[in-house]
């Protein structure tokens, strides 16, 4: 898991330490120029102060010069070594003029010959003097960082506590909320960079809430739905008590059968309703509706004999959608059902399948009594039904198929047949 | 006693109307608010059954415009929505009672004849006058403390006329208490069932107002 405060302290105290540690090297690196260039005038400076006098003198006067590690050779023309003050030193027995390094046994040294009078001398001193007082200036100037680096530490810990604070803060908020709050988050005193996290929370808190709403008031309406069916089950029930002879109890029990298969419909038609969701993904498969319709038409085909109502399929064009077929069974089922409930005997139900301008269209035209221009859109509504609608519909039929045509992307259109009666159509719009 | 039945669903609607006339109701019933105050109009209701959620015009818009003609006809409400304010705005519009679906049908009744009861400004339960006693629950009749059987149409024309003791009614009125519109009415069934009623309470239970029609002899 990611931590924003834990990133903060990690990169925080590695650039502080790197800080420190590349400012400890760049003051080294500066005092050992600086000692470099002290330390050569100091060598210019003692080769310098040596001609004009004479040896015994010099050793005497020099020796705290010598102290510091300076090692001076001084040879005559003739190359015969005049004067060593350190024999022990492992030194060139001879060397350029002027300045130079040179490695020996005893590590790097630092050199400058001059010509003095007839002499040649050569002061000498080990580099690692230098690196030593270079060493030594770098250390005194970070010991104080060095110091303040934990507390610096502590100020970077406190201040990225500090600074993240509100953060933990609106999360001790969130956490605390009942499930049921769906109040928006404060979006005040919240710091800036999580003003886009809140407002976006609370733009989903928003939709949740609607979406519970919705639930809501379905369950409400679906509640008060099924109480008819049941209020007429009840009364339905105490007419087979109250029946006195054997006949009026048959007639009795029939009603109460019909009550049970219409409270039964409500139900599967909730339940279906329900499953088309529309959060719901739609599986994709390849649908042939021609197949489609003419299962369905054959399901119906006995119900539409019994009531003298000539149910066909009056064009299958071989179309293949993706869809979910069973959703788009269900569709048609309801719409072939819609029909055949207010279709009169003798009257005709068609199913085509066809293309209409880059779109693929299903389409129920009946002969029945048709839908007023001023109801075609409140017929989508759940549980809403034409007044006066014979029968015992749930109101639900073609809350379905709006619902599996708008998971399908597809349109539902109602107008009149020519001829009169109902042409519901189902535009899916190609490449579904 | 005659009933309109207010009730769009044609399984309640059937089912109340079958049972409200076994219960000894005349019973008619009509799917819509706007059929409903058609049928109102004709005066011949003693209590209207009316269902709140209804296609063309609203339950409760029928009861207010009928209180606001200034009709008291007796109202008994039928809600599916059980919630309060739904009752309230009910009783407030001016119905006497409620009943919530779903409901039983024994109680319906029980709350038809108690608004009835009411609205006749009676407390007792039982129908009296002078040595006839007549329990609309049980449909039981007494007469001088004796048990007497009459037939269910016998027992509606006697309900008729214990409902207004000392009116002249006419047959036509009389008809009118027997039968629901779907129900044929009989030639000369009022004249039967008087001649039953006269047989069974005497004579002269049972007044003839020439040219006008029929009423109770007082209490003896």
């Amino acid at each position: 898991m990611t931590s924003i405060r834990r990133n903060l302290l990690v990169w925080l105290l590695a650039a502080l330490s790197a800080g420190l540690f590349a400012g400890a090297v760049g003051i080294y690196l500066q005092a050992r120029a600086d000692a470099n260039e002290l330390f050569d005038y100091h060598l210019r400076q003692v080769v310098a102060s040596l001609p004009g006098r004479t040896f015994p003198a010099i050793i005497g006067h020099e020796t705290a010069i010598l102290e510091d590690g300076t090692v001076i050779q001084i040879w005559d023309q003739s190359g015969a070594r005049l004067y060593f003050s350190h024999p022990q030193a492992r030194l060139p027995e001879r060397a350029e003029l002027g300045f130079s390094t040179v490695n020996t046994s005893q590590g790097r040294w630092r050199v400058f010959s001059a010509i003095v009078g007839s002499n040649v001398v050569q002061a000498a001193q080990p580099m690692h003097a230098r690196g030593q007082m270079a060493a030594g200036v770098a250390l005194r100037s970070t010991l104080p960082f060095l110091i303040l680096f934990p507390v610096l530490g502590i100020a970077i810990v406190f201040a990225v506590r500090h600074g993240l604070a509100p953060l933990d803060l609106l999360a001790a908020g969130v956490t605390t909320r009942s499930a049921q709050s769906l109040a928006p988050i404060q979006e005040t005193g919240v710091p800036e960079e999580a003003r886009g996290l809140v407002h976006a929370l609370n733009g989903l808190l928003v939709r949740l809430g609607q979406a519970l709403e919705g639930q809501r008031a379905f369950i409400a309406d679906a509640a008060h739905e099924l109480r008819t069916p049941l209020a007429a089950l009840k009364l339905q029930m105490q007419l087979v008590g109250r029946a006195q002879d054997a006949d009026e109890r048959r007639a009795a029990q029939a009603e109460l059968e019909a009550g049970l298969a219409r409270a039964a419909h409500l139900v599967d038609q909730l339940l279906m309703l329900a499953r088309q969701e529309p959060s719901a993904p739609v599986p994709a498969t390849q649908c042939a509706l021609a197949d489609i319709a003419c299962a369905i038409v054959a399901a119906r085909a006995p119900l539409a004999l019994q009531a003298g109502i000539d149910l066909g399929v009056k064009r299958a064009a071989p179309l293949i959608l993706q869809g979910d077929p069973a959703a788009l069974a269900v569709m048609l089922g309801n719409l072939v059902d819609n029909a055949l409930r207010y279709t009169p005997s003798g009257g005709s139900i068609d199913v085509e399948t066809y293309e209409e301008d880059s779109a693929i269209v299903l389409e129920v035209a009946d002969s029945g009594p048709g839908i007023a221009l001023d109801e075609r859109e409140r017929v989508f509504d759940r549980f809403y039904r034409v007044p006066g609608s014979p029968g015992i519909g749930s109101g639900l039929g073609l809350a379905i198929v709006k619902r599996i045509a708008q998971s399908h992307s597809a349109t539902v259109l109602l107008d009149e047949r020519a001829g009169g009666g109902l042409r519901v159509r189902v535009r899916f719009p190609r490449g579904t | 006693m005659r009933l309109l039945l207010v009730e769009d669903d044609p399984m309640i609607g059937a089912s109340v109307r079958k049972g409200l006339r076994q219960d000894g109701f005349a019973v008619d019933w009509v799917n819509d608010g706007e059929a409903a105050e058609l049928a109102i109009g004709q005066g011949v209701y003693d209590l209207m059954l009316l269902d709140l959620g209804l296609p063309k015009k609203s339950g409760l818009a029928v009861l207010k415009s009928l209180r606001a003609r200034g009709s008291d006809l007796p109202v008994l409400v039928v809600t599916a929505r059980d919630a309060v304010s739904e009752r309230i705005s009910g009783l407030d519009a001016g119905a006497d009672d409620y009943v919530v679906k779903p409901f039983d049908l024994d109680e319906l009744a029980a709350r038809i004849r108690a608004v009835l009861r009411r609205r006749a400004g009676r407390g007792d339960p039982l129908l009296r006058y002078g040595k006839l006693e007549f329990n609309p629950a049980s449909r039981e009749v007494r007469f001088d403390g004796a048990a007497v059987s009459l037939s269910a149409r016998e027992l509606a024309l006697l309900e008729a006329f214990l409902d207004r003791p000392g009116a002249v009614l006419s047959r036509a009125q009389l008809e009118e208490k027997l039968y629901g519109w779907t129900q044929e009415v009989e030639s000369n069934t009022v004249e039967v069932y008087i001649h039953g009623l006269r047989k069974k309470l005497g004579a002269d239970f049972i007044r003839n107002v020439r040219g006008v029609g029929y009423m109770l002899s007082g209490p003896q």
